[in-house]
C-alpha cells in the first residue's frame, strides 16, 4: 500500500495501481475516453491528463502508476488547461452532428465537452470525413464521429477474442474498421456499442427510434440462457426499444451477449399473439378471454373425465418464469396428471430419479474463471451461454487448459489444449477412453461393471492428455452442455462424465437449456418430482414419453414444439393427432395454428413480473417493463384463473410475489449439489452405420423470442438451413458445395443445399433439427438431387 | 290631450277607455325608459372606456350606436338555463319581482309641472316603498338558484339595502321637512325661488343631498357598493345562474333603478324641471311662448339634463372607485350616514322652525 | 391634530374627489385603442405566431428529427416520429404540433439546430374544429412554403442579435 493525495484527499492505495483506478475508487472523477476498467490501457486519448507535483508535464492518469507520496491535482490550472486543450483537439475532427446522432444525450464526448471543454475552438479548417462502414445488421458505423480511442479494437482482441476491428492508416488518415469487408461476427459484438464513447458505433436495430432522454429504463433479466445476465430494458411509448447490460460483476460484468441485447425485436414482431383465439370447425376466431378460457377448460375437463389425467400432458419452455412453471405443475397435479415437463432439449431420462434437484453449474459463475482445467462435453458455451464462454475464455487466458469432447469442432475464442471431435454416437466411447486413461494414470480401480465396458476402448494420446490435465489441475470442471443434454444416451454419458469428475476430483457442471431450467426443476415442472425435488409428488411421463405415447391432450406453455423440442418430429406428430391442444404463448405461427385448439396470449418476460433461477442457483426477480400487448395477460394470471376454473385449491394469488414466496419457502433448504450415485451404463457402444446425423442448433434459433428478432436473424442468415459436411464426407457422397442434396433419415426426407464445413467430423452430417425425429443420432443417407 | 283622446274614443265603454288611457300612459313612460336603459349601457361602456383611455364599443352601427340593440337581440336569442336543483317558480319570480317595483315607482314621478301618470300626495312614501321592494327579487333569485355564490350575493344585497334604506329614508325626511309635502311635484315647486340655484335644497340640505345620492348608489348595488355582484369574489352574486332574458331583466331593473335614483335626486335636491337661470336672467326671458323662453325657462329638458348629470356620476364612480369591503359598507351606512342624516334633520327642522332664508322664509 | 385633519378630510371626501379628478382627466385623454382589422401594431421579426417548417432552397426539408424541440417543449405539444429514409438520412415521419396545447414560448424555434421549426408572423388563423388546430408535418411545411420569404427575411434581420 502506498499513500497518495488526490485533490487534497489522502488515500491509501495498492501499489502498482494506476492513478485513475485510485481516483475512481475514491470517487474522484477524471475524464476519460480510451480507458475502460475491463480493457487494457492504451493511453491514446490523453483526456485524463492530471497534474502531478514535481512533474513538469501533465501525465495521463490511466497510465501513471501511483508512487508513495504522490500529490495529484485533477483540477489545477495546469490540469484544466491540459484537459481543455485535449478536448479542443478531439473536437477538431468530430462532426457537429449531435442532433442526428443516436448517441446524443448519452454521449461521453458531449458530457465531457460540456464539463471539461472550452466554448470556442480556434480551428476553422475543414473537418475530415470518413466513409461509413458496414458492420453488419447489428452495429451501425458512422466512422466520421470516431475519436480513435480504440476501445472497440481492444474489446475485439481482449474480450471477444476475435481481431475483427482495427486501425488502418496513420495520423489524420487513421480509420477504424474491419480489416476485410466483413461484418462483426462475435456473439458479443454488441458490446462495442456500449464501449464507444461517441456515436461512431451505435445499435442498428434501434437506430433513429428514440432519444436517450425519452426512454424509460427498467431492470430485467435476460431470458435466453442459464446465466441470467442483468439487463436494462429501455422503453419508449410502451415498447421495448433497446436493451443494454446492467453491470453485475458476479454474472455478466459489463458485457451482454448479442442474443440478449437484440432479441427485444421479437417482442414487437408481427407474429405476436395479442388476442385469445379458438378454433371452431377448423376456423380460427378471435374471442374474448372468458370464451377462450371456457373453451380451454371445457375441452380439458371433457378429456379428463373421459380418459383420465394420464392422457393430458403439459410441456413448458424452460424460458418461462418460476411462478408460471410452479402454477402449471400445481394445476396439472391438482387435476390429476403428473405429465408436466420443461426439459424439451433432452431425450433420455432414464437416470432422472438420481439426478440433482436442479442442473447446477457446480460453482459460481465467477469461479468459472478460476478453473485450471475444463473439459467441455457436448458443450458450445460460446454460442449457447456466451457469458459462461467469456468466463471460460478468461480462465484460458489465465493459463487454464480447456479441452473438449464435442460432436463438432466449434469455433472457440480460446485455444483448446486437447479436443476429440466425433459424431454423437462415439461420444460415449471417447469419454470411456478418458476414464480408462484416468484410471490408468492414477491407479484407481474403476467401479463395478465399468471395466468391462471400457475394456475394448483404445486409449490414445488425447485421452491421456485430457486425463492428465484434469488430474493435475487443482481446480477442474467437467461441463456438460446442450449437446450432451440432447444426447440419446444422456444417462450413460452423464454417468461416465460424473465418473471422470469423481476420479479426477473435478466438479461436474451443467450448462442447461433456456434461462430457467434450474428454476423449472426447483418449482417442480418435471414429471418425476414435485417442487424442491419432492419425490412424493404425483409422477407422470417425461416429455419424450408424452410425445411417444401420443396423448389425447396437451397444454403448451411458451413452447413451439416443432422447433423447440429435441424430438421435434415426434412432437409435431403427437400434437397433430391430439384431440385437444391449448397453447399459451406470446407468439403464434402457422404450425401452432394447425395443431392447437385454443391459443391464449401470455406475456413475454418484458411484460410480466417473474423470477429466473440461473445455473449457479441465483434467484433473480424482475418486473414487467411495458404493459402487456393487446389482450395479452401475464402467464401467472392466466394459470391462476385456469386453476380457479378447474376448482383447484390454493390458486388465490393476488401478486406474483405470493407465488414466489411459496416456491421459495418450499425450496429454502435445497442443497447445491451435483453428486449422483453410480449407475453402470449397459453399454457404451451405439450402433452406427454410414453418416451420423448431428443436430444443427443455430445460435439465434433457440427460443420463440430470438427466432423473431429480425436483426439477429439477419446475422444468422449465413447460417441458413443446409446440409453441412466436411470435405471427406462430401467426396465420399459425391456432393459439392452449393449443390442440392437430399438427406433421408428414417422416413423423413429433406432437400437442402450442401455446405462444406470442416468443423463437422468425418462420420457426421450436420442437419437441421427437424430431421432428428426423436433422436439426435441415427444414420442419414445422402443423395444428390 | 287626454280629453281629446277620451272624446275620440267615446264610442267605446267608459271603463275600456280608461284602461286604454292607462295602458297608453304606461307605454309612453316605459318605452322611452327601456330605450334609456339600453342606451345607458352603451353610455356606461363608452364612458368607462374613455376613462380607461380606450374607445369602447364602436363596431355595431355608426359609432357603436346600435350596440344595445345587438346586445338585446343576442340576449333574447340565448337559452334560458334553469339550474338542475333550482326552484323553478321562485327562479322565474326573482327577476319579475325585481323589475316590477323598479317600473312601478315611475308611476308617481313627475317630469314637468303636471306631467305625471299619477299625481298622488304620498308619492315620496310610495317611492320609498317601491324601491325597497326590489330587494325581494334579489333575495328570491339568490335563494332559488340553489348556488352558494348566488345565496351569498343575495344575503349581502339584503343587508346592504336594509342598511342604506335608513339613511336614505332620513334624507328624504329632511326633504319632507323642508318642503312640507310628500308630493314630488310640490317638493319641486317648493324649491322655486327668485334666486334660482340658491333656492334648491342641495344648498341647505347639502349633507342630506350627498348622503341620499351615495345611499342611492348603494341601493342600486352599483360600484363601489357592488358587493352583491362582486364578480371577483362571488362570481356574479345573486344572478350567477341567470342567463338570457332572465338575466337581462335584472339588468333592466338595475338600470331603471339607477335612472330613478338620478331623477329623484334631481327632483328633490336640484329643483327638478326648474331652470337654473332664475335670478341670473331677467324673468321676462324665462316666461312666455317663444322658443328662447321654452329653452331657458322651466321644462322637462332641465330635469333630463340634471338626471343625465347624476347618471354620469354613477358611471364616473364605477370607473374610479374600487369596491368597498363588506364591513366598510356597513360601517359607512350605520356609523356615518345615519348620524349625519339625523343631525342634519335636526338642523333642517331648526331652519324651518326659525324660517331661515332664503329657503324657508 | 393630524387625526382631526384626517377625520375632516375623510368627511369632505377629499381623496374620493381626487380619484374622480384623475379619471375625469383621463376621460379627455387621447385614446390609444388600435382599430385592429384596419390598423395593426408594429411587429418584431421575433414575433411568435403560427409555426412553420422550412425547407432548404433545393426543396429538401430542413428537419432532421433530432427531437430537441419535442424535449424542450414545456407544454408537450410536439410529437415526432422518425425513420431512416432510404437515402440514409434521418427524417421525421410525423411532426405534429397541437396548437391547442402550444403556449407560443418559442423554445422549439430556439432549440432547433437547423432552423427548421420557426414561428412566423402569421397569427390570424383559426380553426373550426380541433383538427384544424392540430398542425401536421404537411400543414407546417405548407405554411413554411407559403411564408418562406418573410421567414428568411426575419431570421436575417434578427441574426446579428443571436
Amino acid at each position: 500500500m502506498v499513500n497518495i493525495e488526490i485533490d487534497g484527499k489522502q488515500l491509501e492505495v495498492t501499489e502498482g495501481a494506476m492513478v485513475i483506478e485510485a481516483a475512481d475508487d475514491a470517487g474522484i472523477y477524471i475524464p476519460r475516453f480510451c480507458y475502460h476498467k475491463k480493457l487494457s490501457i492504451a493511453a491514446n486519448c490523453r483526456m485524463c491528463l492530471i497534474d502531478v507535483e514535481k512533474v513538469g508535464k501533465a501525465l495521463p492518469a490511466c497510465a501513471t502508476p501511483v508512487t508513495d507520496g504522490m500529490k495529484i491535482s485533477t483540477r489545477s490550472e495546469k490540469a484544466i488547461e491540459a484537459q481543455k486543450s485535449v478536448m479542443e483537439f478531439l473536437l477538431i475532427n468530430h462532426p457537429l452532428d449531435c442532433p442526428i446522432c443516436d448517441q446524443g444525450g448519452e454521449c461521453e464526448l458531449q458530457d465531457i465537452a460540456m464539463g471539461y471543454g472550452s466554448d470556442v475552438s480556434i480551428y476553422s479548417e475543414q473537418k475530415r470525413v470518413v466513409e461509413n462502414k458496414n458492420f453488419g445488421p447489428l452495429i451501425s458505423g458512422d466512422m466520421t464521429r470516431c475519436i480513435h480511442c480504440t476501445r472497440c479494437v481492444r474489446f475485439g482482441e481482449e474480450v471477444a477474442g476475435i481481431k475483427e476491428l482495427g486501425a488502418t492508416g496513420r495520423g489524420e488518415h487513421m480509420e477504424i474498421g474491419t480489416y476485410v469487408q466483413l461484418s462483426l461476427s462475435s456473439e458479443m459484438s454488441g458490446n462495442v456499442i456500449d464501449l464507444c464513447p461517441v456515436g461512431a458505433l451505435t445499435a442498428k436495430p434501434s437506430r433513429f427510434t428514440a432519444r436517450a432522454w425519452e426512454m424509460v429504463q427498467h431492470k430485467s433479466i435476460a431470458p435466453h440462457d442459464c446465466m441470467g445476465s442483468n439487463i436494462l430494458l429501455h422503453t419508449f411509448r410502451d415498447q421495448v426499444v433497446r436493451v443494454v447490460p446492467k453491470e453485475n460483476e458476479e454474472i455478466n460484468e459489463t458485457w451482454l451477449a448479442d442474443r440478449d441485447r437484440f432479441s427485444y425485436e421479437g417482442l414487437n414482431s408481427d407474429e405476436r399473439l395479442t388476442v385469445p383465439m379458438v378454433k371452431t370447425d377448423g376456423q380460427w376466431q378471435e374471442v374474448d378471454w372468458d370464451t377462450a378460457l371456457q373453451k380451454a377448460v371445457g375441452g380439458i375437463s371433457k378429456l379428463l373425465s373421459e380418459q383420465g389425467g394420464e392422457q393430458l400432458g403439459a410441456i413448458a419452455s424452460p424460458n418461462m418464469t418460476v411462478e408460471e412453471l410452479f402454477l402449471l405443475q400445481k394445476m396439472m397435479r391438482s387435476v390429476g396428471s403428473g405429465n408436466v415437463d420443461h426439459r424439451i432439449g433432452q431425450i433420455d431420462f432414464t437416470d432422472q430419479n438420481d439426478e440433482p434437484v436442479f442442473p447446477w453449474l457446480g460453482q459460481s459463475i465467477v469461479d468459472l474463471e478460476n478453473n485450471d482445467a475444463v473439459l467441455l462435453v457436448g458443450c458450445n458455451a460460446r454460442h449457447d451461454q456466451p457469458i459462461a464462454g467469456h468466463r471460460i475464455r478468461k480462465a484460458a487466458l489465465a493459463g487454464a487448459r480447456i479441452m473438449a469432447v464435442n460432436p463438432m469442432d466449434y469455433d472457440f475464442n480460446f485455444s483448446l489444449a486437447a479436443k476429440k471431435i466425433v459424431s454423437p454416437a462415439k461420444l460415449l466411447q471417447e469419454l470411456g477412453g478418458i476414464l480408462k486413461a484416468l484410471a490408468a494414470a492414477s491407479n484407481i480401480t474403476l467401479p463395478t461393471g465399468l471395466v468391462a465396458l471400457v475394456i475394448n476402448i483404445t486409449v490414445d494420446n488425447t485421452h491421456e492428455k485430457i486425463a492428465r490435465e484434469l488430474n493435475e489441475a487443482n481446480n477442474a470442471s467437467v461441463i456438460l452442455g446442450l449437446d450432451a443434454f440432447a444426447h440419446p444416451r444422456f444417462a450413460s454419458l452423464r454417468a461416465i462424465a460424473n465418473q471422470i469428475a469423481v476420479l479426477s476430483s473435478s466438479k461436474l457442471c451443467y450448462l442447461s437449456n433456456g434461462s430457467n431450467s434450474a428454476g423449472a426443476a426447483l418449482s417442480g415442472a418435471v414429471p418425476h418430482r414435485g417442487p424442491a425435488g419432492d419425490a412424493s409428488a404425483l409422477k407422470g411421463k417425461s416429455v419424450t414419453d408424452m410425445f411417444a405415447d401420443k396423448l389425447a391432450g396437451y397444454i403448451l406453455l411458451g413452447v413451439e414444439a416443432e422447433l423447440d423440442c429435441a424430438a421435434s418430429a415426434a412432437a409435431t406428430e403427437a400434437l397433430k393427432q391430439a384431440q385437444f391442444v391449448v397453447s399459451m404463448s406470446a407468439f403464434c405461427n402457422a404450425q401452432v395454428k394447425e395443431y392447437a385448439d385454443v391459443l391464449l396470449p401470455v406475456a413475454p418476460f418484458s411484460e410480466t413480473s417473474g423470477t429466473f433461477v440461473n445455473a449457479e442457483g441465483r434467484w433473480q426477480s424482475f418486473e414487467g417493463a411495458v404493459a402487456p400487448l393487446g389482450e395479452t395477460r401475464p402467464g401467472w394470471k392466466v394459470l391462476r384463473v385456469l386453476g380457479n376454473l378447474f376448482e383447484c385449491a390454493g390458486f388465490d394469488y393476488v401478486t406474483s410475489r405470493e407465488i414466489l414466496d411459496e416456491v421459495q419457502a418450499l425450496t429454502a433448504n435445497t442443497p447445491l449439489n451435483n453428486d449422483m450415485p453410480w449407475n453402470c451404463p449397459a453399454s457404451l457402444v451405439i450402433d452406427a452405420q454410414g453418416f451420423e446425423s448431428i443436430v444443427d442448433r443455430p445460435i439465434y434459433a433457440g427460443d420463440c423470442l430470438v427466432r423473431r428478432a429480425s436483426s439477429l436473424q439477419d446475422v444468422a442468415q449465413k447460417h441458413q438451413f443446409a446440409i453441412r459436411v466436411n470435405q471427406n464426407v462430401a467426396a465420399h457422397a459425391g456432393l459439392a458445395e452449393g449443390e442440392q442434396a437430399m438427406a433421408k433419415k428414417n422416413d423423413i426426407e429433406l432437400t437442402l443445399p450442401v455446405v462444406i464445413d470442416e468443423r463437422v467430423p468425418d462420420d457426421g452430417v450436420l442437419v437441421p433439427s427437424y430431421l432428428s425425429h426423436g433422436s439426435t443420432t441415427g444414420e442419414v443417407t445422402l443423395s444428390r438431387v | 290631450m287626454i280629453e281629446a283622446i277620451e272624446s275620440a274614443l267615446d264610442f267605446l265603454p267608459a271603463g275600456l277607455v280608461t284602461l286604454i288611457i292607462i295602458v297608453g300612459k304606461i307605454l309612453v313612460l316605459v318605452l322611452p325608459l327601456m330605450g334609456a336603459v339600453a342606451y345607458l349601457t352603451l353610455a356606461e361602456r363608452k364612458v368607462i372606456g374613455y376613462m380607461q383611455v380606450r374607445i369602447g364599443p364602436n363596431r355595431v352601427g355608426p359609432r357603436g350606436l346600435l350596440q344595445p340593440i345587438a346586445d338585446a337581440v343576442k340576449l333574447m336569442f340565448k337559452e334560458t338555463i334553469f339550474p338542475a336543483k333550482a326552484n323553478r317558480f321562485l327562479f322565474i319570480s326573482g327577476p319579475i319581482l325585481t323589475l316590477a317595483p323598479a317600473l312601478a315607482a315611475w308611476a308617481v314621478v313627475p317630469f314637468d309641472d303636471g306631467l305625471v301618470i299619477s299625481n298622488v300626495d304620498a308619492s315620496l312614501l310610495y317611492i320609498l316603498a317601491m324601491t325597497s321592494l326590489g330587494v325581494y327579487g334579489v333575495i328570491i333569485a339568490g335563494w332559488a338558484s340553489n348556488s352558494k355564490y348566488a345565496f351569498l350575493g343575495a344575503l349581502r344585497s339584503a343587508a346592504q339595502i336594509v342598511s342604506y334604506e335608513i339613511a336614505m329614508g332620513f334624507a328624504l325626511v329632511g326633504v319632507l321637512v323642508a318642503a312640507g309635502s310628500l308630493n314630488l311635484g310640490e317638493i319641486v315647486e317648493a324649491q322655486r325661488g327668485s334666486l334660482g340655484i340658491i333656492n334648491w335644497y342641495m344648498i341647505p340640505l347639502l349633507p342630506l343631498f350627498i348622503v341620499y345620492f351615495i345611499a342611492g348608489v348603494a341601493e342600486t348595488n352599483r360600484a363601489p357598493f357592488d358587493v352583491a355582484e362582486g364578480e371577483s369574489e362571488i362570481v356574479a352574486g345573486f344572478h350567477v345562474e341567470y342567463s338570457s332574458m332572465t338575466f337581462s331583466i335584472f339588468f333592466l331593473a338595475e338600470y331603471a333603478n339607477m335612472i330613478l335614483i338620478a331623477l329623484l335626486t334631481a327632483l328633490m335636491f336640484l329643483g327638478g324641471w326648474l331652470s337654473p337661470l332664475h335670478g341670473v336672467l331677467p324673468a321676462s326671458l324665462l316666461e312666455g311662448e317663444g322658443v328662447l323662453a321654452l329653452l331657458l325657462g322651466d321644462g322637462i329638458h332641465w330635469l333630463l339634463a340634471k338626471t343625465s348629470f347624476f347618471l354620469f356620476l354613477f358611471l364616473w364612480f364605477r370607473a374610479t372607485f374600487p369596491r368597498y369591503r363588506y364591513d366598510q359598507i356597513m360601517r359607512l351606512g350605520w356609523k356615518i350616514f345615519i348620524p349625519i342624516t339625523i343631525v342634519w334633520l335636526l338642523v333642517a327642522a331648526a331652519m324651518v322652525v326659525w324660517k331661515i332664508g332664503p329657503w324657508f322664509n | 391634530m393630524t387625526a382631526i385633519t384626517n377625520y375632516f378630510k375623510s368627511l369632505i371626501l377629499v381623496e374620493l374627489f381626487r380619484g374622480l379628478v384623475l379619471t375625469g382627466k383621463y376621460f379627455f385623454r387621447k385614446k390609444i385603442t388600435v382599430q385592429y382589422p384596419e390598423e395593426k401594431t408594429p411587429m418584431s421579426p421575433r414575433f411568435r405566431g403560427l409555426h412553420a417548417q422550412r425547407r432548404y432552397p433545393n426543396g429538401e426539408e430542413r428537419c432532421i428529427a433530432c427531437k430537441l424541440c419535442e424535449a424542450v417543449c414545456p407544454a408537450l405539444a410536439i410529437t415526432i416520429d422518425l425513420e431512416e429514409r432510404d437515402d440514409g438520412t434521418r427524417r421525421t415521419t410525423r411532426y405534429d404540433i397541437d396548437l391547442t396545447k402550444c403556449i407560443f414560448c418559442g423554445f422549439c424555434e430556439e432549440s432547433c439546430p437547423v432552423d427548421a421549426i420557426v414561428e412566423t408572423r402569421h397569427f390570424e388563423y383559426h380553426g373550426e374544429n380541433r383538427d384544424d388546430l392540430y398542425m401536421t408535418k404537411e400543414k407546417l411545411l405548407a405554411v413554411g412554403d407559403k411564408m418562406e420569404k418573410q421567414i428568411a427575411a426575419d431570421r436575417a434581420a434578427d441574426a446579428p442579435f443571436r
